[in-house]
């Protein structure tokens, strides 16, 4: 009886061995080129959970990035604020996962001082720190970097969007300034103005404007001054914005210029009405089809796959190799915008980065995804895009 | 009072707030209404907040103050978009399928609000906050949080909120019916019975659970029409409010319920709520006139600030006019 306890208990030993080394084996699968020995589990934090854009930045990483590479994405809920980023932030700390990629923006500071107390990598996603918030965090060692329009980039779009719609001709515009005071739309609004050839408080130039902006949280019409006439100026997204956008609409301008998210919330009311409508946001298939039937006369978009060196770099960043730019800081690159005025050019960037197909691919991806990786790697794929 | 006085009566606040509304428009080069499309956005909006205005009176005009007119509105409308959806796909039919489901996910649901607080007999304002948060989380469930948009974004929605004429057959319809149910059948007399004396109602044998029911299914069918204009109207259904996010859709009431309320002392309380409805809808014209001027955080300010004078009126108004008439 003895020996068969002593027996049995041997037999229970191995079984469990070999099962545990069978998982072992089973998570040492190799994905996407790399080897990890456990899921790597990544919070993704996000204001807007309806946009286009947002859905578009989702669907890549939830349908192809996590079934490419050994990672599992959590999405937080629509978050309305810093204490809400802070509040999901621990949340995914105390679940034990290893990054945060930001795509929420109340306060970028808060977020990055939590992961650092928390020990969990960071990067930012949608839009950028402002330069004086990059100087101070840029050498924070969980802080892994942003991949995104700069500042400038953000203006630049605005910019060259009012500008489309002078050379067009118009005499009354309605602008709708997304989410003042998020920077990225600060900077895109005051680009439009620019754009438009007018002029805020008597400034012209991007530091005049935006720093105005910033200071009136908002949109003063009676600062603007120039030829072109705006009709109407919103932001935000609340009780009131229906009875907003009616009031715009009852003001005919002959287009409305959006900074982000019009495709989301006004392309319907916009297309009823026939007023053309301008938008920076994505390219995916509704903005398609709103600009394919000629009410959506203007979109520069990020294609949803442009998420994807962020991700690259939270995922060497977890397996061991945290890229640095040639001065030792956190990783800042600039993307572009694309532009398209037709359902041709539109085409011409949504299929090429469309479901299973996206431009930022597992093989594309895969070369700036290891140990040996650097910083001149990740900058020269995102440039050549 | 003679039958001229009270036409005189009922139409002298409509009349005075149009006459203020329209001299702040034409300041600024404008009237209230300045073309089709503001004609429109007038009658729709006239709509919506005589039918909550309705609903929210129903109940406390019998003393029970209901939180859950708002999230009623909510979920039955994100119910109705779901499955007008799976059954039309966004084709023609799926507005006048939309606005049915609605209506019938709305009595539901106010069926099931009136059940909870007539099983449970605890204080109605605490039933209807529970209910608030139960069918917000049902909302938040069904929608992920997010806006639903697409279910309700169509020809077809578009269309019924963007002309005058579906908005005032809606108005006509229900103040017929609402008029009919309330003042020309038993339940109406039974309920005007509870309403001026509960204690004394009940002793001469009036149903007081089974009234409070039949509110409370009014009231939800009433919110479902609110619910399906508030979604064409917004071309969206917010579906993350949570924790009394939805309260807002009735709070827009609290101020047409007041005024209509006075003017129901001229006329049928019914009409009066139409009236009210319209000043307040020719008060968020003049909003829109002056959307450039008068911020979005503003204009809820001035709302406040309206419905407080109004109150501050109403509880001081003999001894306003007193002092009128003897200074006159």
């Amino acid at each position: 009886m003895k020996k068969f306890k002593k027996l049995l208990s041997i037999l229970i030993a191995i079984g469990l061995a070999l099962t545990m080394l069978t998982g072992c084996e089973s998570k040492n699968e190799t994905n996407g080129g790399t080897t990890s020995e456990e899921t790597i589990k990544i919070g993704v934090l996000v204001a807007d959970v309806s946009g286009e854009e947002a859905l578009g930045f989702r669907s890549y990483y939830e349908n192809y990035i996590a079934k490419n590479y050994n990672v599992e994405f959590s999405y937080t809920d629509a978050l309305a604020s810093a204490e809400d980023e802070k509040a999901a932030i621990e949340k995914f700390a105390s679940q034990g996962y290893k990054a945060v990629i930001s795509l929420s923006s109340s306060d970028r500071a808060q977020q990055i001082e939590t992961c650092e107390k928390y020990g969990i990598y960071y990067a930012v996603a949608s839009g950028v720190l402002a330069d004086e918030q990059f100087e101070t965090y840029k050498r924070y060692e969980y802080f892994v970097g942003q991949v995104g329009p700069s500042n400038t980039t953000e203006f630049e779009a605005g910019k060259q969007m009012g500008a489309y719609y002078k050379d067009q001709g118009v005499s009354n515009v309605a602008i709708y300034g997304a989410f003042i005071p998020s920077p990225m739309h600060v900077y895109r609004t005051a680009g439009v103005i620019s754009g438009l050839g007018l002029t805020y408080g008597g400034a012209d130039d991007m530091e005049g404007i935006v720093g105005q902006i910033f200071a009136d949280q908002s949109v003063d019409l009676s600062k603007l001054s120039g030829d072109i006439n705006v009709v109407s100026y919103m932001q935000g997204y609340g009780d009131t914005t229906t009875d907003e956008i009616n009031a715009a609409i009852q003001n005919n301008p002959d287009v409305f210029i959006s900074v982000g998210m019009a495709t989301t919330f006004f392309a319907q009311p916009l297309s009823k009405a026939g007023i053309s409508f301008s938008d920076i946001d994505s390219f995916t298939s509704a903005n398609g089809t709103s600009i394919k039937e000629g009410t959506l006369t203007y979109l520069a978009g990020k294609y949803s796959s442009s998420i994807g060196p962020v991700f690259a770099l939270v995922y060497d960043a977890v397996n061991g190799n945290v890229i640095r730019d040639n001065d030792d800081n956190a990783v800042s690159i600039n993307q572009s915008y694309l532009v398209a005025t037709d359902g041709t050019m539109f085409d011409e960037y949504y299929v090429s980065d469309n479901g299973d197909s996206p431009i930022y691919n597992v093989e594309i991806l895969n070369t700036i995804i290891g140990n040996d990786v650097t910083y001149d790697d990740v900058l020269a794929l995102v440039e050549s895009k | 009072m003679s039958s001229f006085n009270k036409v005189i009566k009922t139409l002298v606040v409509p009349i005075m707030v149009f006459a203020i509304l329209e001299i702040i428009c034409l300041t600024q080069g404008q009237n209230i209404i300045n073309n089709i499309k503001a004609f429109d956005n007038f009658v729709v909006y006239t709509a919506i907040v005589m039918v909550t205005t309705i609903a929210l009176s129903i109940n406390l005009n019998s003393g029970r103050f209901d939180f859950s007119l708002g999230s009623m509105a909510a979920l039955s409308s994100a119910i109705g978009a779901k499955i007008s959806y799976l059954l039309c796909a966004g084709n023609n039919y799926s507005a006048i399928v939309m606005l049915l489901i609605t209506i019938i996910c709305g009595a539901l649901l106010g069926l099931l609000s009136g059940v909870i607080y007539v099983t449970l007999r605890i204080p109605p304002i605490i039933a209807s906050l529970g209910v608030t948060l139960v069918y917000e989380g049902l909302l938040y469930t069904i929608t992920g949080g997010k806006y639903l948009m697409t279910e309700v974004q169509n020809d077809a929605m578009s269309s019924f909120v963007g002309t005058w004429v579906y908005a005032t057959i809606i108005i006509i319809i229900v103040l017929i019916i609402v008029i009919v149910i309330f003042d020309y059948t038993r339940f109406g007399i039974d309920y005007s019975a509870l309403r001026n004396g509960q204690k004394v109602a009940v002793n001469t044998g009036v149903n007081e659970v089974k009234n409070a029911l039949i509110c409370y299914i009014i009231c939800g069918t009433l919110m479902g029409i609110v619910g399906f204009l508030n979604a064409a109207r917004n071309t969206n259904i917010n579906g993350g409010q949570l924790n009394f996010g939805s309260i807002s859709i009735m709070f827009t009431a609290f101020l047409p319920m007041f005024i209509g309320t006075y003017i129901g002392n001229y006329t049928n309380e019914k009409i009066g709520f139409l009236l009210a409805a319209l000043c307040m809808s020719m008060l968020n014209s003049t909003f829109a006139v002056l959307a450039n001027k008068v911020t979005a955080s503003s204009q809820s300010i001035i709302n406040a600030v309206l419905l407080v004078l109004f109150l501050i009126y109403l509880n001081n108004k003999d001894a306003f006019l007193k002092k009128i008439k003897k200074q006159s």
